[in-house]
């Protein structure tokens, strides 16, 4: 276990050392995340925005910022034909996938941590009843959505569809999810209580089948 | 379809001691044939040139060897284990120098070597890095990106990247393509050390001369079947080239 979680994270931090060279995409992420935050927002309404609409607002920039994330770390892989060094290397190919996720997620709530205040500051939020439980709530769906999404970049990458491909195969996907989430986070906000035991039950299960699907499933849909 | 027979000079290899062992491989693709019948043994130690035109199914042979691609039909062992799913141990022994660099672009030389170094087990990632690239003539551009590398450089990263774990199959696809005359020729050089070194190398090449004068044991590849394989100096270009145009 020691060596599998070794190996990944040498492959995560690869990938965020990657990023840290170029800083595009992160750039180009929370400027995105924060322009459909504030686009929508204005749209909508934000004073007279309830709690669950504006926690919607907050989802889809965390979907369409993610896309993006999932989408870059996969390229880097296929530039140059980097995937097929990974994989003449002897490790499972769960551990590509698990040091694929954890680099998603790093990136995922690095976004996170930027567009989230700032829906909070223009939706206004009230948090402060139970910060720790909104954060547990966003660490949850961000694994989540970064599991589903790590996978079928893959599967997209390994692909000759490309394009939107992925927005249009995670989302759906990840409905259940945003559902719950947003379900979560709205009533904190807005009673400053987070319990809501079925939303939290399709949060745990959607992690926990997800991660376990993905892990088994990327050694047969990736391909050099 | 006239087929040279193996007249290598080579000890008689059993399935166990072979480096390299393969019956009735196949490779299909959309009910295309890429690779058929393709049954070789090769010895532990031997410098083999994989000879064929483009399509002939060179890489995809290749491909599978390196286990990056499962064969069709057929059976493969490495080293005298078979190689089904589970192809993980074998691949440490492997040393796959490809079209493609295999390198990420953004990170240096040295970066991308000890990088895979680690993800081998290397003991000493970063002095075995700097080991290679002196092999290379690289050292003083260790710190380079590798997008600011020339194509011979980057190629010349790629092959240290190929031997980071000191493996006992170096599989090279065309590593010559991009390589001036001195780059070439030192890539000869240090294939021949490796060979030396009682590697096993298997060497895919459209340059029939090139490959006949380096290699020990020539196989010609057409459509992909197996027609020629033989001793290199048994051979001419002239009748490697004369197969490989037949049909």
């Amino acid at each position: 276990m020691t060596s599998v979680l070794r190996q990944a994270l040498l492959i995560a931090v690869k990938d965020l050392r990657i990023e840290s060279r170029s800083r595009q995409t992160l750039g180009l992420v929370v400027v995105l995340g924060i322009l459909i935050v504030t686009v929508l927002g204005l749209g909508l309404g934000s004073q007279h925005m309830s709690g669950s609409a504006a926690t919607a607002v907050l989802w889809v920039a965390y979907l369409f910022s993610g896309v993006l994330c999932f989408e870059k770390t996969m390229t880097v892989e296929r530039q140059d034909g980097a995937m097929a060094g990974l994989l003449l290397a002897p490790l499972d190919r769960g551990v590509i996938y698990l040091g694929k996720l954890l680099s998603n997620l790093a990136l995922m709530l690095a976004v996170a941590a930027v567009i989230t205040p700032v829906g909070v500051l223009f939706f206004g939020f009230d948090l402060s009843a139970a910060p720790l439980a909104f954060f547990a709530i966003l660490g949850m769906s961000m694994l989540g959505f970064a599991a589903v999404g790590t996978l079928f970049a893959a599967v997209v990458s390994s692909s000759r569809l490309q394009g939107g491909l992925l927005a249009m195969v995670v989302f759906p996907i990840t409905l259940p999810l945003v559902i719950a989430s947003t379900q979560l986070t709205a009533r904190l906000s807005q009673e400053g209580q987070s319990w809501n035991g079925s939303a939290f039950a399709v949060l745990l299960a959607f992690d926990v089948i997800f991660l376990v699907a993905s892990w088994l499933a990327f050694e047969w849909v990736i391909e050099p | 379809m006239a087929t040279l027979t193996a007249q290598t000079g080579a000890a008689p290899t059993t399935e166990s001691s072979a480096a390299v062992y393969t019956v009735a491989l196949e490779k299909w693709i959309d009910d295309r044939v890429i690779l058929q019948g393709i049954t070789l043994s090769i010895a532990r130690g031997q410098y083999i040139g994989l000879l064929g035109a483009n399509g002939a199914g060179k890489s995809t042979l290749l491909k599978i060897l390196a286990t990056l691609t499962a064969p069709s039909g057929g059976r493969l062992m490495l080293f005298g284990r078979n190689i089904g799913r589970d192809a993980g141990a074998s691949r440490r022994r492997i040393g796959l120098i490809g079209h493609q660099s295999m390198l990420y672009r953004d990170l240096s030389a040295f970066e991308n070597l000890e990088f895979f170094g680690r993800l081998y087990g290397v003991g000493d990632p970063a002095a075995r890095a700097d080991e290679l690239l002196r092999a290379v003539e690289l050292a003083d551009r260790a710190d380079d990106p590798v997008k600011s590398l020339s194509r011979g450089m980057t190629q010349r990263v790629a092959i240290a990247r190929a031997l980071v774990h000191d493996p006992d199959l170096i599989l090279a696809d065309e590593p010559f393509d991009g390589l001036d005359a001195p780059s070439s020729r030192s890539l000869e050089r240090l294939l021949s050390q490796l060979h030396e070194g009682g590697k096993t190398i298997i060497l895919a090449n459209h340059h029939i001369e090139q490959s006949l004068r380096l290699t020990e044991r020539a196989i010609v590849l057409r459509g992909g079947r197996v027609v020629i394989d033989s001793d290199s100096r048994r051979l001419t270009s002239a009748a490697v080239l004369k197969e490989m145009e037949r049909g």
